[in-house]
């Protein structure tokens, strides 16, 4: 599969501190690409670098295979984005919005009314925007950004400060974008939740700092299950597992063993009854993907 | 050229429902009303006809009214952006950064433009009406008009230069109008041909109207030009160069 946008070694250095800190992005074609981080992690940052709104300290940005800081006007015709809030003149109605945009990218007419279909402002289209709410706002932006059917899309958390029908109704828009529109799309989210029922692969940035990176469900197969035992006599149970070379843990009057297969578990459970050690629990913990995410951008300790 | 021309369309577009038409009319018409009743109540000293009208709206008009008048246009065609978030969506459009500066110094140049005409316009009408004679008007008038305006063209990229860098609305009307005293003062000095808000009054004739010797016409153009690249370079320097934060 052809990358639609890579990085190499992209850093933002504000003063002292790396606000993004050598992040390798990889996004292939027909993707939705789910950019997550808590606030703060270098999100915005990052993608503001790769449509060239600020400037890289160190490293590089790749869109379409061609450099972005020779070939910006180029990639920039072909991308459309949504970066932080909406842009909009709050004085100008929807429609003028569009026209202002229609204007600077050179597209025909047509995309405008079809932009404003695929978004639902046409009955508001000739609205002042500084009436519209935040979610027309929002959906505006999006219009904005698909007017010129780019190839890719970028999109800064655009269900921020939308109600949760909102929500459900941009997300279905953006899953229904790389078929219908052959677009991929670069989202960013602090909310796992959101990614997860759209994106097709992940980066997972922390710090300014890339913590993961790959197809979601290879995100979902590192949350190994756990296997959480409880006897009579925990103690002695830990030295007769540790003795077989087993690393189990004493944790809430269970001991928690990793990396188990089914048959490793019965064979515990029967050398535990011989030696007269009672079985009251055998549980299995399998990690969500959201204590997975907290677990790598160290939330729970913040907590 | 042409992405030019479609960032120019779209800065007309920004403009419609605005009411930056009342100042750019409001403005000429308070600075020919009072140099126009000066001139009525003072006829007694005033006896050059068209040229001590002129001195006297000029005075008005080109030393305080214009000046602010194209710092507010500046800074307002500025705010559009300023306000909601917008220089994303302007850099992130498929244009040369550097039309994004060119159409609103073209945009701020054609207002202007509009501004002048509308003043020249009232002046004739108000010399008319102090009964002046419609065939006696200075046949410098023309001269005026197009110097200053292209003095305007120059403190328009200085003020655009302001602007897009200072998020206020008013400090950067506030610094031109410090510049404006500063140009007086300059002119006053005799170093006015060095001072971009003094070749507006240099250029517009307000306090000496006899016209200027063709030697130091050519001069007041140089100048103007090396001024309006000089400012122009800068802001597109920084467009170019700085982070953008919407």
């Amino acid at each position: 599969m052809q990358a639609i946008v890579s990085t190499r070694g992209l850093s933002k250095r504000y003063g002292s501190s790396y606000s993004v800190e050598n992040i390798d992005l990889l996004v292939e074609e027909g993707e939705i690409y789910g950019f997550l981080g808590p606030n703060g992690a270098g999100k915005s940052t990052t993608l503001k670098m790769i449509l060239g709104l600020a400037q890289p300290t160190e490293g590089s940005v790749t869109v379409f295979g061609k450099e972005l800081a020779k070939h910006r006007r180029l990639i920039l015709s072909q991308t459309g984005s949504l970066i932080e809030s909406p842009s909009y003149y709050g004085h100008l109605t929807g429609l003028e919005n569009m026209r202002v945009v229609q204007r600077l990218r050179n597209v025909p007419g047509s995309h405008v009314r079809e932009a404003l279909k695929i978004v639902r402002l046409e009955q508001q289209q000739n609205k002042k925007v500084s009436q519209y709410s935040l979610g027309m706002k929002q959906r505006l932006g999006i219009a904005m950004a698909l007017l010129a059917s780019p190839k890719l899309l970028v999109l800064d958390e655009p269900t921020n400060g939308l109600d949760p029908a909102g929500i459900g109704e941009i997300r279905e828009l953006i899953k229904s974008l790389p078929q219908r529109l052959g677009m991929t799309v670069l989202i960013s989210s602090h909310l796992l939740s959101e990614i997860e029922q759209i994106a097709t692969s992940v980066g997972i940035i922390h710090q300014g700092k890339m913590l993961f990176q790959g197809k979601l469900d290879r995100l979902r197969n590192e949350s190994h299950p756990t296997i959480a035992i409880k006897t009579s006599r925990n103690p002695m149970a830990h030295s007769l597992l540790a003795a077989q070379g087993l690393t189990p843990i004493l944790q809430d009057g269970f001991l928690r063993l990793s990396h188990l297969t089914d048959a490793q578990v019965a064979r515990i459970n029967r050398e535990l009854l011989a030696a007269d050690i009672d079985v009251l629990r055998i549980v299995e913990h399998k990690k969500s993907l959201e204590s997975l995410f907290l677990e790598l951008t160290g939330k729970e300790r913040s907590l | 050229m042409f992405p030019l021309k479609r960032v120019v369309a779209a800065e007309w577009l920004k403009l419609r429902h605005s009411h930056l038409w009342i100042v750019l009319l409001a403005l000429p018409i308070v600075s020919v009303l009072m140099g126009c009743g000066n001139f009525y109540m003072n006829q007694g000293v005033l006896q050059n006809g068209w040229y001590s009208l002129w001195s006297q709206v000029g005075l008005f008009y080109g030393e305080f009214f214009f000046p602010t008048l194209i710092a507010i246009c500046c800074a307002y065609l500025c705010r559009l952006e300023h306000s909601g978030k917008n220089w994303n969506m302007m850099m992130t459009a498929p244009v040369p950064v550097a039309s994004i500066f060119w159409a609103k110094l073209l945009t701020a140049g054609m207002l202007t433009a509009f501004v002048q005409l509308v003043f020249a316009l009232l002046y004739i009408i108000g010399g008319t009406m102090t009964g002046l004679s419609i065939f006696e008007l200075p046949e410098e008038l023309f001269g005026w008009l197009l110097r200053g305006w292209l003095a305007a063209v120059t403190i328009s990229s200085f003020q655009l230069a302001l602007s897009m860098r200072i998020r206020s609305f008013a400090v950067p009307v506030g610094i031109g109008l410090g510049a404006t005293f500063l140009g007086l003062g300059m002119y006053v000095a005799k170093a006015g041909l060095f001072f971009p808000h003094s070749l507006l009054t240099i250029g517009m004739g307000v306090l000496s109207p006899e016209s200027l010797p063709v030697q130091q016409q050519l001069t007041v153009v140089v100048v103007n030009l090396l001024y309006t690249a000089a400012f122009s370079a800068a802001a597109i320097y920084r467009l170019r160069t700085a982070d953008v934060s919407a």
